[in-house]
C-alpha cells in the first residue's frame, strides 16, 4: 500500500489533493482488498472441494484448503471421453457463435449510431422491441427445426446472433467516437465500409474487446439452445454434461418412486468440471485484457 | 383426435381380452381393436404370444426419447444396444435427453409434434396434458397386440391398479410399470449403534420414533437426533410422505390436494383433515423438543449427510441406495465404528399400514406411431422388451455367460468381474432406468442385498392403504383445476411447514381453514368428487 | 493511464466531456426523402440487411406463437392454438390474487437489485479507476469477474451453505452472542440474501462496460482539470463521472426496462414455501403454474404482461432521460 502511494506522488498536483492522497489510495486498496476477499471464497472453497477426499468433503472438514489430497477425482472426469467430446464442442460453438454474433452486432450497432440516418428510429425501435416481447419455446424450436437447423452449430449460433443489450452498448460507444475523423476519411473518398473497417474498428478495440469477451462468456455457459436443438451426446458443449451432473444429483431422488436413484454424483466430481470448465475463461481472460491495456493507450494517444 | 371420438364394438375374440375379463377388469373397455391394422404389420410377427422371443421379420428402426443418466452416460457400444437388435431386428435411435431436464424437453417435442414414437419415463399423471391433443396414442385401444402386458394384468391382478390411470373416456394413454406386489423404498434409517448404547429397541411405531430420539437427546444434548434430506424442492418431502401414511393421510412427496375415503365413498381435502393435523402436531413436538432439525425440512441433501457423518444427528431418511452410497461411507470416514440402517417405516394412528401401488413410470406413444407401417410390430417390441420375463431379465441382468449366470436355485451372479449395478450400468448399459422397472418380486429382489431383502419382508406384512378410485377431469374441468390446485398446494406446504416449525400456533387451524376456503378448496373438492361419480357412472 | 501525452493545446477542456457524450447530435438538416436517404448512405443500409433478417426469422416470427394467449393452446395441437378464447387467461390471471402478490414481489425485488445492483458497478470501476498500480487492479479485476462465470446451481450452493445454521453468517452471529436464525425459511430474509448475492454476481462484471468507457475519456480533460487546480474528488467529478454518462444512462434504461425479468433461476433454487409471502415472482409463480403443468395459454398470458410493463418502463426511462439529460437509448 505504501508503494501505491508513493507512486501516486509521482503526478504534479494541489496541495489539496495531496491531502487526500495520503488517505484515498489506502482506502481504495482495503476495499478493493474487501472486494476480492469475498470474491475469491467461495472460489477457494470449489477449488479446495475439487481436491479433496469424498469423506472429508462429507464431514464438513473442507473450507478454503484441501484435505485429503487426490486427484482421483480428476483422472475420473478427465478419462472420460464424452467430457472431451462435449468439451471440444463447446470450444467450436463457442467461437463460431462469438464471431458470427460479433459481425452482425458490430454492423448493426454502427448504423445505429448513426444520428441523422432516416430510419435510425424505425430500426432501433425493432431491436428493442425484442428485448421484451418474445416468441414462446415451441415456436422457436419449430422455427429452427423447420429451417433445418437441429443437431447443428448453427442452431446455437444464429438464434442468439444479436443480443441487444450488447448491441445497444456498443452503440453507445460508436456515438461517443469523435465524427471528424469519418468525416475526414469520407472526404478522402472511403466508402463506408472502408471507414467501418479502417477507421472506426480499429479505434474500438476495447468495446470490440469487451463484446467479444461477453457474447464468448455467454455462449461459453449457455446450455439451454443446446439442450434444445441437440439430439445426441456427442453434440453437447460441456455445460450441459455439467447441468446433468449438478441438476441430476439434486433431483436425483426427488421423484421418490423410481430404481434408479442411483449413487449419487459424488460432491467433488461437481467440484472438479466445474474447474476444468471455469479454467479457459480463466486463462484466455489475460490476453483480452491486454486489448483493453491497447484501447487504453490507443484513446490516450489519439486525444 | 381418432381415438377419442370413435365408439368401440367389444369383441370376444382372443386370448388377451379373455385374460383381461378374467381378471375382472372392471373400469375399462379395452378390447381387440376394431381398426383395420393390416396396413401396419410390416415386420410384425403373426403368432405373436406371451413368452415369445420378439423378433422382426424385417429390420426395424424406432425412434424413442432417451432420459440420460449421468452416472451412466449413454453409450452407443453397449452390449445393451448389439444383443436388443440381434435378439429383436430392431434398432432404436435414440434423441438423448440429460435426465435433470427430461421433462421440459419432452413436452417442448410434444408441443411442436417433433416428439420420438416411444416415451419413456412418463410418471404418473404426466401423460395428462398431451391427452386432449390426441398427441399420444390411447394405448389401451391396442391392449390385443401386447400378449405379455395383458397376462401380467391378469396374472397379477392389476385391474384396479390400471384403472386409476384411466382418464374420463375409460382409456389410458401410458403403458406403466408394472410390479408383482407393492415395493416401498424409502423409510428412516437411523443410527443402530447408538440405540443399542442407549438400549433403546428398533423403534416400531412413530411413539417409539419419539423416545428413541428422545434417548438420543439426553444422552448427547449438542446433538439434534434427526436432522433430515431429501427436502428439495418439496419441502420435508420424504419423511412427509412416510409419516403421513402412518397417519393415514398424505404430505411431502405424496401429497395430493383430495385424499380418498373409502368408508364415506368420497373424496376430502388432505391438507384440512384431522389426521393431517394430528400429524403436523406429532412432528411440531418433535421439533419443539429439540429432537428434530428445523433446517432438516429444506437443507441440501449434502447438508444432512455432513450432519450424520459428523454425529450431529443420528437419524435422517433413506432408501436403499442412499445407506450404502451415502450414509456408511460418509460415516466410515469420521467414525468407522458407526452402524446405520434402514428401519421399517413406523406404524402410526393408522395402523401397520404402508401406501403404495404397483404403477411404476412408463411409456407414451405418440399417435403418429399408429399411422406407420410397422406400428403392430413396435407394440409387440415394447411388449416384448417391458413386458415379457425374458425382456425384463434382458434388460436388468444383460447377457447369460457375459454379465451374469444363474445357479440351478434361481440366483443371479454377476461375471465378468462385476460387483454391483453401477459396472453393469456403466460399462454394458442394462440395468437402465430408462428400460428396467417393474417385474416380478423374485426379479426385483434378484439385485437386493440380504440386508434389503430382511427390510422388504418387515414391510410386506404392513396393510396397504387403499388405492383412490379414478376421477379423471374433462379438459375444461382440467384447465380450471390446474389453476386452483397449485395456490392450494402452495399454501399447504407453507402452512403445514409453519405448524411444524411452531411459527403458528395450532389455535389458528381454524383460521388456516378459512384461507383454503378463500382458495377455492370446496370448489376443487366438490369438482374432483363429481368426476369420480360421473366416471363411476359411465364406466362402473 | 497516464500514457505519456504530447498534449498539445489543452483547447476547450471542461466541455469536451460533454460534447463527447452528445457526440454527433446536428440539428437535422432537413427532411429527406427515402430515395435520397438510400442513395446517399444505401451503404449504411446494406450493413443493416442481416441483422434484419436476424431480427425478422429468429425474433419476429416466433413472436407469432404468442397468440396462444387469446388461443386455446393443447400441446401437440396447432402451435398457434386451437380455438379462439379471447381474453379469457388474462382474466384468469388479473382475477387470481395469487398472481397480484407474486407481481409485488417482482416489482419489490426488481427495485430493490437496480438501487443495489447499478451503482455499485460504477464505484468499482472509479475504485479499480484510481488504483495506480496496473498489475494490482489487473488482478482485483480478474478476480472480481469471476462470479460471473459461475452456473447459478453453484451459486445458490454457495448461498444455501453461507446462509445455514452452521454456515458462516450464523458463526459470526454466534461470535456476537446472538442466536442462530434460520435465514432460508424466514421471508423477511429472502430480499437481502437475494439482492447481496445479485450483487456479488454482477459486480465485478458490470464494472467492464465502465472500464471500457473511461477508457475513451481525453486524458488532455484531466491533464486541464489538473492546471486548473481541481483535486481529485472533482476530477472524477467533473471529469470522469460526465465521460461515461451515456453508458450509465443506457445501463440504467436498459436496467429499469428489464428488471420486472428478475433472475428466475436463482430463486427457483433458494426459495422454498416458507419463503414464498417475498420470494415468490412472477416467472416462478408462472412455471410453477404454467410450464409444470403445460399450461402455455396461461403464461404466455402473462409474458405478454409483463413484457407489455417492460416496454411502458423502458419508453418512459428513454423519455424522461432524453428531457432531463439529453442522453437516450434513440
Amino acid at each position: 500500500m505504501v508503494t501505491v502511494r508513493t507512486r501516486s506522488w509521482s503526478r504534479p498536483r494541489s496541495i489539496a489533493d495531496a491531502e487526500r492522497g495520503r488517505v484515498f489510495p489506502v482506502v481504495n486498496a482495503v476495499l478493493l482488498s474487501i472486494v476480492v476477499l469475498v470474491t475469491v471464497y467461495p472460489f477457494a472453497t470449489i477449488v479446495a472441494r475439487s481436491f479433496s477426499g469424498e469423506g472429508e468433503i462429507r464431514s464438513g472438514q473442507v473450507s478454503v484448503i484441501p484435505r485429503g489430497f487426490n486427484l482421483t477425482t480428476y483422472k475420473l472426469v478427465m478419462s472420460d471421453a464424452t467430457f472431451w467430446v462435449n468439451y471440444r464442442n463447446t470450444v467450436v460453438y463457442t467461437v463460431t457463435a462469438t464471431v458470427v454474433a460479433m459481425v452482425l452486432t458490430t454492423c448493426y450497432a454502427y448504423v445505429l449510431s448513426k444520428k441523422n440516418l432516416k430510419g435510425r428510429g424505425a430500426l432501433i425501435g425493432i431491436a428493442v422491441f425484442t428485448m421484451f416481447f418474445t416468441g414462446g419455446l415451441i415456436p422457436n424450436y419449430v422455427l429452427v427445426t423447420s429451417l433445418g437447423l437441429k443437431n447443428s452449430v448453427w442452431a446455437i449460433a444464429l438464434p442468439n446472433a444479436i443480443n441487444v443489450f450488447n448491441l445497444l452498448v456498443m452503440k453507445a460507444f460508436f456515438e461517443s467516437l469523435p465524427g471528424d475523423l469519418e468525416e475526414a476519411a469520407a472526404v478522402d473518398g472511403l466508402s463506408t465500409y472502408g471507414i467501418l473497417l479502417r477507421i472506426v474498428l480499429p479505434l474500438s478495440k476495447a468495446v470490440i474487446a469487451t463484446m467479444v469477451l461477453f457474447y464468448s462468456v455467454t455462449f461459453w455457459n449457455s446450455w439451454f439452445s443446446a439442450f434444445l436443438y441437440m439430439d445426441r451426446v456427442d453434440l453437447f458443449p460441456v455445460t450441459v454434461y455439467l447441468r446433468n451432473l449438478i441438476a441430476g444429483a439434486a433431483t436425483a431422488t426427488s421423484v421418490g418412486s423410481s430404481k434408479d436413484s442411483l449413487a449419487q454424483t459424488a460432491a467433488n466430481i461437481q467440484a472438479v468440471t466445474m474447474v476444468l470448465t471455469v479454467l479457459p475463461i480463466m486463462l484466455v481472460y489475460p490476453f483480452i485484457q491486454r486489448y483493453f491495456v491497447s484501447g487504453v493507450m490507443l484513446g490516450a494517444v489519439k486525444g | 383426435m381418432l381415438p377419442m371420438t370413435r365408439r368401440r364394438v367389444l369383441l370376444t375374440a382372443g386370448a388377451a381380452t379373455a385374460a383381461l375379463a378374467a381378471a375382472g377388469c372392471d373400469g375399462g373397455d379395452d378390447s381387440a381393436t376394431t381398426e383395420d391394422l393390416s396396413g401396419n404389420r410390416t415386420g410384425a410377427m403373426p403368432d405373436f404370444k406371451a413368452g415369445t422371443q420378439f423378433t422382426a421379420t424385417t429390420p426395424l428402426t424406432f425412434s424413442i426419447l432417451y432420459s440420460n443418466h449421468a452416472d451412466y452416460p449413454l453409450n452407443k457400444d453397449w452390449l445393451f444396444w448389439k444383443e436388443l437388435t440381434k435378439r429383436t431386428n430392431v434398432t432404436l435411435t435414440t434423441v438423448a435427453v440429460p435426465r435433470s431436464d427430461y421433462e421440459q424437453k419432452r413436452s417442448l417435442l410434444i408441443g411442436a409434434g417433433d416428439a420420438p414414437t416411444i416415451i419413456p419415463k412418463t410418471y404418473r399423471d404426466q401423460e395428462i396434458p398431451f391427452v386432449s391433443s390426441g398427441a399420444i396414442l390411447a394405448v389401451s385401444d391396442y391392449l390385443d397386440l401386447m400378449p405379455n402386458f395383458t397376462t401380467k394384468i391378469a396374472k397379477w391382478n392389476l385391474g384396479a391398479d390400471l384403472d386409476t390411470i384411466r382418464r374420463t373416456d375409460g382409456k389410458f394413454y401410458v403403458l406403466p410399470g408394472v410390479h408383482e406386489e407393492v415395493w416401498t423404498d424409502y423409510s428412516v434409517a437411523m443410527r443402530t449403534d447408538v440405540l443399542d448404547k442407549l438400549r433403546e429397541p428398533v423403534p416400531r411405531t412413530w411413539d417409539d420414533v419419539h423416545d428413541a430420539l428422545a434417548a438420543m437427546k439426553s444422552a448427547y444434548p449438542a446433538t439434534i437426533p434427526f436432522s433430515d434430506r431429501f427436502g428439495i424442492p418439496t419441502p420435508g418431502g420424504c419423511l412427509l410422505s412416510v409419516i403421513s401414511a402412518a397417519y393415514n393421510t398424505a404430505a411431502g412427496w405424496d401429497y395430493q390436494n383430495a385424499y380418498w375415503r373409502p368408508a364415506q365413498k368420497k373424496f376430502v381435502f388432505t391438507g384440512a383433515m384431522d389426521e393431517y393435523r394430528n400429524m403436523l402436531q406429532f412432528l411440531n413436538t418433535l421439533v419443539r423438543a429439540g429432537l428434530m432439525d428445523r433446517e432438516g425440512f429444506t437443507q441440501e441433501d449434502d447438508a444432512a449427510i455432513q450432519k450424520l457423518a459428523t454425529e450431529k444427528s443420528f437419524a435422517i431418511c433413506a432408501n436403499a441406495q442412499s445407506i450404502v452410497n451415502d450414509y456408511r461411507p460418509a460415516l466410515a470416514k469420521t467414525h468407522p465404528e458407526a452402524k446405520v440402517a434402514k428401519i421399517p417405516q413406523p406404524a402410526g394412528p393408522a395402523g401397520n399400514v404402508r401406501r403404495g401401488g404397483r404403477l411404476e413410470n412408463g411409456v407414451m406413444i405418440s399417435s403418429k406411431a399408429r399411422q406407420s407401417k410397422d406400428f403392430v410390430a413396435m407394440m409387440q417390441f415394447i411388449d416384448w422388451l417391458w413386458y415379457s420375463d425374458e425382456g425384463e431379465e434382458f434388460a436388468r441382468w444383460g447377457v447369460p455367460g457375459v454379465t451374469y449366470t444363474k445357479t440351478p436355485a434361481g440366483e443371479y451372479r454377476y461375471l465378468n468381474g462385476l460387483d454391483g449395478t453401477l459396472p453393469l450400468q456403466q460399462k454394458y448399459g442394462f440395468f437402465n432406468g430408462v428400460f428396467a422397472y417393474g417385474g416380478s418380486t423374485q426379479l426385483l429382489e434378484s439385485m437386493f442385498s440380504e440386508e434389503e431383502k430382511e427390510f422388504q419382508k418387515a414391510v410386506n406384512a404392513k396393510t396397504t392403504l387403499p388405492l383412490a378410485p379414478p376421477h379423471p377431469l374433462t379438459d375444461e374441468e382440467q384447465e380450471r383445476a390446474t389453476l386452483w390446485e397449485t395456490p392450494l398446494k402452495d399454501f399447504v406446504a407453507a402452512a403445514s411447514l409453519q405448524f411444524i416449525l411452531g411459527q403458528r400456533d395450532f389455535a389458528q387451524w381454524d383460521a388456516y381453514l378459512q384461507e383454503l376456503e378463500t382458495k377455492n378448496m370446496s370448489a376443487y373438492i366438490d369438482l374432483i368428487n363429481e368426476a369420480y361419480q360421473r366416471y363411476a357412472k359411465d364406466h362402473g | 493511464m497516464s500514457a505519456p501525452v504530447t498534449s498539445d493545446p489543452p483547447a476547450a477542456a471542461p466541455e469536451a466531456g460533454q460534447a463527447l457524450a452528445r457526440a454527433a447530435r446536428p440539428a437535422p438538416v432537413r427532411r429527406r426523402t427515402w430515395r435520397q436517404a438510400f442513395r446517399r448512405d444505401w451503404q449504411l443500409y446494406s450493413l443493416a440487411v442481416l441483422p434484419l433478417v436476424f431480427f425478422v426469422v429468429f425474433r419476429y416470427l416466433p413472436m407469432a406463437g404468442n397468440v396462444i394467449a387469446f388461443r386455446r393452446f393443447q400441446p401437440g395441437g396447432s402451435i398457434f392454438g386451437d380455438q379462439w378464447v379471447g381474453l379469457r387467461y388474462v382474466r384468469l390471471f388479473l382475477h387470481d390474487p395469487t398472481f397480484w402478490k407474486v407481481f409485488g414481489n417482482t416489482l419489490t425485488l426488481g427495485v430493490l437489485s437496480l438501487l443495489v445492483c447499478f451503482p455499485l458497478p460504477i464505484v468499482l470501476a472509479l475504485l479499480l479507476n484510481e488504483m495506480r498500480r496496473r498489475r494490482l487492479k489487473r488482478f482485483v479485476q480478474s478476480v472480481s469477474y469471476l462470479p460471473h462465470f459461475l452456473s447459478i446451481v453453484v451459486v445458490a450452493g454457495f448461498i444455501l451453505q453461507i446462509t445455514a445454521v452452521d454456515g458462516t453468517v450464523n458463526q459470526v452471529l454466534k461470535g456476537l452472542g446472538h442466536a442462530p436464525i434460520t435465514f432460508i425459511q424466514q421471508p423477511e430474509w429472502f430480499r437481502a440474501i437475494y439482492v447481496s448475492s445479485e450483487a456479488w454476481q454482477t459486480v465485478g462484471w458490470g464494472s467492464i462496460l465502465y472500464l471500457a468507457a473511461l477508457t475513451t475519456i481525453d486524458s488532455d480533460l484531466y491533464e486541464a482539470a489538473r492546471i486548473d487546480g481541481a483535486s481529485r474528488w472533482r476530477q472524477t467529478w467533473h471529469v470522469t463521472l460526465p465521460g461515461i454518462r451515456p453508458t450509465m444512462i443506457t445501463l440504467l434504461i436498459l436496467n429499469i426496462g428489464t428488471f420486472m425479468a428478475v433472475g428466475f433461476e436463482k430463486i427457483l433454487l433458494i426459495y422454498n414455501p416458507l419463503t414464498y409471502p417475498t420470494a415468490d415472482v412472477i416467472s416462478t409463480y408462472v412455471y410453477r403454474m404454467g410450464v409444470v403443468s403445460n399450461s402455455f395459454s396461461y403464461a404466455a398470458a402473462i409474458g405478454l404482461f409483463e413484457a407489455i410493463i417492460g416496454l411502458v418502463l423502458v419508453f418512459t426511462a428513454n423519455q424522461i432521460s432524453r428531457r432531463a439529460v439529453g442522453t437516450s437509448l434513440w
